[in-house]
């Protein structure tokens, strides 16, 4: 008898999981499994849901993800900063994005982008209690620490990523950073920064499939004003990180003139 | 959608003007969109590298002189996610490829289409089909 009603209640489990598996098909007609994710083209799209956390309750932004924090092309561009914000020059800082050429652009020279240009590559965030680490895997074939609840120390030397250190604030993570050398564009513009660059960036999973990112641009040293920049992130769900060893053929250097535009000409 | 709109931007003007919506410099620098190309011969080198790809190949001109060009494709990580493999093109395959010349007018070009004698495309970002 108990096992009649073990084998009724296994079917009738069963029977509620086909109904349900029968049901899904429909439900999800309506949304493409795969699609275009930036530059790449039939890939699996994240499904709708909220976004995740871990077992602490921590979001968790871990994945692979495609996107940035701004305007790559040209950080001043209204369309990547948040609404009503402005990018003020000092008189300098004009004349050096008048007069750069595209290709001095440390982009083009396979060195980092800095904070917040990004790329049309991938690139992973692994997640752990005391540690996030960024993994890019392009241009260049890089990664960014960032020291969860610390401390920057009192006279950082002067870095590519600089000194990042992180907290939550709700489930958005925020990302101070000082610490800063002056190599880097913030586009290929060629807008400038100085070493008193101070980033905040605010890291925002909004669904399983998205993260908003925002970045403050603070540097006093190069611009009148701080200003905050407006971007979005897409989860790659499927995608593995590649390798991208930009220095191995970088053939096109030398074949680059004139001004620092960007990659349409634009 | 921001960045993605950058890239997706980015793409568009590819497509509109012909330059390349490259990651690491100004495809605008690099490459004349006037200066089209439309070249036959067959490939003599393929390397599969970064920051891109490349192939070279001979084409003949009417007076029979040998010229080697060397086409710049997108990067390898790009290419394999997009349908393409390292062997998609190889040493001795004979193609028609039509793309831009480098704005110093050497033997240099961004290689748009590569059509095969079986009539089959890849592109300068991935193996599908060019849009029509």
């Amino acid at each position: 008898m108990g096992k009649r009603v073990a084998t009724g209640v296994v079917s009738g489990a069963l029977l509620a999981v086909f109904s349900l598996a029968a049901q899904q098909p429909a439900q999800n007609d309506s949304k493409p499994k795969t699609g275009t994710i930036g530059l790449y083209r039939n890939q699996p799209l994240a499904p709708d849901g909220p976004a995740p956390k871990m077992a602490d309750g921590t979001p968790d932004l871990s994945g692979v993800w495609l996107g940035g924090g701004g305007n790559d092309a040209d950080i001043s561009n209204p369309r990547g900063l948040k609404p009503g914000e402005q990018v003020v020059m000092l008189p300098w800082a004009e004349d050096v994005v008048k007069n750069r050429l595209s290709k001095q652009d440390p982009e083009a020279n396979c060195l980092p982008t800095g904070i917040p240009r990004g790329s049309p590559y991938p690139w992973r965030i692994v997640q752990t209690p005391t540690h996030y680490f960024i993994l890019f895997e392009g241009n260049i074939h890089s990664f960014r620490q960032i020291f969860m609840n610390g401390k920057h120390p009192d006279d950082p030397d002067p870095t590519w990523y600089g000194n990042s250190i992180g907290h939550w604030e709700g489930n958005t993570l925020v990302v101070d950073t000082v610490g800063f050398n002056d190599k880097f564009w913030f586009d290929y513009k060629g807008h400038p920064h100085t070493e008193k660059l101070h980033t905040i960036e605010r890291y925002t999973r909004t669904d399983l499939g998205h993260m908003t990112i925002e970045v403050t641009i603070d540097d006093p040293g190069a611009y009148a004003k701080p200003f905050t920049t407006a971007g979005k992130a897409t989860l790659m769900p499927a995608a593995e990180l590649l390798e991208y060893i930009c220095q191995e053929n970088n053939q096109d250097l030398q074949k680059l003139e004139g001004p620092a535009r960007g990659p349409g000409g634009q | 959608m921001r960045p993605l709109l950058s890239i997706a931007t980015a793409c568009m003007v590819w497509m509109a003007s012909g330059l390349p919506a490259l990651a690491h410099h100004s495809g605008a620098a690099e490459f004349d969109s006037h200066k089209k190309i439309d070249l036959s011969g067959v490939v003599t080198k393929v390397e599969w590298t970064n920051p891109h790809a490349h192939f070279y190949m001979d084409v003949k001109d009417s007076s029979g002189n040998v010229t080697n060009w060397n086409l710049e494709l997108a990067s390898p990580n790009v290419l394999i996610r997009n349908g393409w493999h390292r062997n998609s093109i190889k040493a001795g395959d004979m193609v028609s490829v039509t793309g831009i010349q480098a704005k110093d007018s050497s033997y240099y070009g961004n290689a748009s289409v590569i059509t095969f004698p079986d009539g089959h495309k890849l592109n300068f970002l991935s193996a599908d089909e060019p849009a029509k």
